[in-house]
């Protein structure tokens, strides 16, 4: 089907999103109510409404079945950006409570080890951007789902032992998180490559699509890594320029 | 792909192989420069890749012709000048032969585009066995028109015995035409 800019709605979508914000009130309650949340419940907000503009008409839409460029779009959004402002709209008091339960606080100990959630992330990364995977699952909208959903809890995992207090690793210390993100930012490279390098379309779902604009199926794949590189460098980044001067205030005091 | 042929040197074409040969046609239609066109003079000695479309279509015809333009720049020289790309309009109403150049102009200065009314055109599948193009009842405003989706794929000096449906990729096209012009 042609594209065209009539809007649709994505019911799906809105009740995810409608969930995760109840969700949300729940962990606020477990942590001791609202006024524990402080600054937080705003970081929750703007995570959620990244994720819902990044799930939504038109980048969904666009995403799903038309252009390769705007599905890295996509995956920024809820794979990088979405899931760090999430978890840093979790109250701290909430996150003491995870402490609290030893089966929890085992689980978080074994899967947010930064071993694990750098090569787990960067594994749902090349897995969801292989041709044959991406051709298999997003022919269906249920396959589509499946892709998001992956995003959101790698990027989950990924920035958990960055931002969430549970559990303490106090040998993951400034240095060690600065060389967390750099290694990411160089994992990322293979991908980038593989995208913006490739003689041909590497991507059936999205070179059968129908055309969008005059851009073609060549520039729009060069385009989907380009995104992936810089748009990834600078979320990555930017958190490296944040950790590096909290470190640099915490070396700072007596 | 679906099942395979071999061409003349026994390397397997990724095309759809035809259940008989369909010899090269002899019929004429306006190209875009408003003069008379005749197919099986023109074309033969090239490899000529046939195709039945309209301007307006959302997705098959310029997702046909970008890869076709797109696999065409990726192979040598020497088989780009032994291939030639002729499209046949199955809405001459809209379809105007200025209107044809500019669309085929966006994906390759060298594609052909050929003009006719229904009747002609219907004649033309009819002899290379292509189901006829259905019009809408109501031609008024947008309309879409079904049509064919295959790429028939003329030898240089024979007939065709492979075509390309959609779904053929640019892969399919570096990889075919080259053999193609053998």
């Amino acid at each position: 089907m042609a594209w065209d800019w009539t809007w649709r709605p994505y019911v799906g979508v809105w009740i995810l999103v409608l969930l995760m914000a109840a969700g949300y009130t729940q962990l606020v309650r477990y942590g001791g109510g609202w006024r524990n949340a402080g600054w937080r419940w705003g970081s929750f907000l703007t995570g959620l409404g990244v994720l819902w503009v990044g799930l939504d008409w038109p980048i969904g839409a666009l995403a799903a079945g038309y252009l390769a460029s705007v599905h890295m779009v996509q995956f920024l959004l809820v794979g990088l950006i979405a899931p760090v402002l999430l978890l840093l709209g979790i109250p701290e008091p909430t996150y003491e409570r995870f402490r609290g339960h030893s089966t929890l606080r085992r689980v978080l100990t074994r899967v947010t080890h930064p071993l694990v959630t750098i090569v787990a992330f960067n594994i749902i990364l090349v897995f969801t951007h292989w041709p044959t995977i991406v051709d298999t699952l997003m022919a269906s909208q249920a396959g589509s789902f499946a892709i998001d959903m992956l995003w959101l809890f790698g990027g989950t995992l990924f920035w958990w032992p960055l931002v969430s207090p549970v559990p303490t690793r106090p040998g993951f210390t400034y240095p060690l998180k600065l060389v967390y993100l750099i290694a990411n930012t160089i994992l990322s490279t293979a991908p980038f490559l593989y995208l913006t390098f490739s003689q041909l379309p590497v991507y059936a779902t999205y070179e059968l699509a129908p055309p969008v604009g005059w851009i073609t199926k060549q520039q729009d794949q060069q385009l989907a890594g380009i995104l992936m590189k810089l748009g990834g460098g600078l979320v990555l980044w930017t958190a490296i320029t944040v950790l590096f001067f909290q470190w640099y205030r915490a070396e700072g005091q007596p | 792909m679906r099942e395979s042929t071999q061409d003349k040197t026994g390397d397997e074409l990724r095309g759809t192989r035809l259940a008989s040969p369909i010899p090269r046609p002899d019929f004429s239609l306006i190209d875009t420069g408003g003069s008379e066109f005749n197919f099986h003079a023109r074309t033969d000695g090239y490899a000529t890749l046939l195709f039945f479309g309209y301007t307006n279509c959302p997705d098959v015809c310029p997702v046909h012709m970008a890869n076709i333009a797109a696999a065409l720049g990726r192979v040598g020289w020497r088989t780009r000048q032994r291939v030639k790309v002729v499209f046949v309009t199955t809405d001459p109403d809209r379809d105007t032969p200025e209107r044809i150049r500019e669309w085929l102009d966006r994906f390759d200065s060298s594609f052909i585009g050929l003009h006719g009314t229904t009747a002609e055109v219907a004649a033309v599948q009819a002899e290379l066995k292509l189901p006829r193009s259905v019009m809408p009842h109501d031609t008024t405003g947008d309309y879409d028109v079904g049509h064919a989706a295959q790429v028939l794929a003329f030898s240089p000096s024979g007939p065709a015995i492979v075509a390309y449906p959609f779904g053929t990729r640019q892969a399919d096209w570096v990889h075919d035409l080259p053999l193609l012009v053998q």
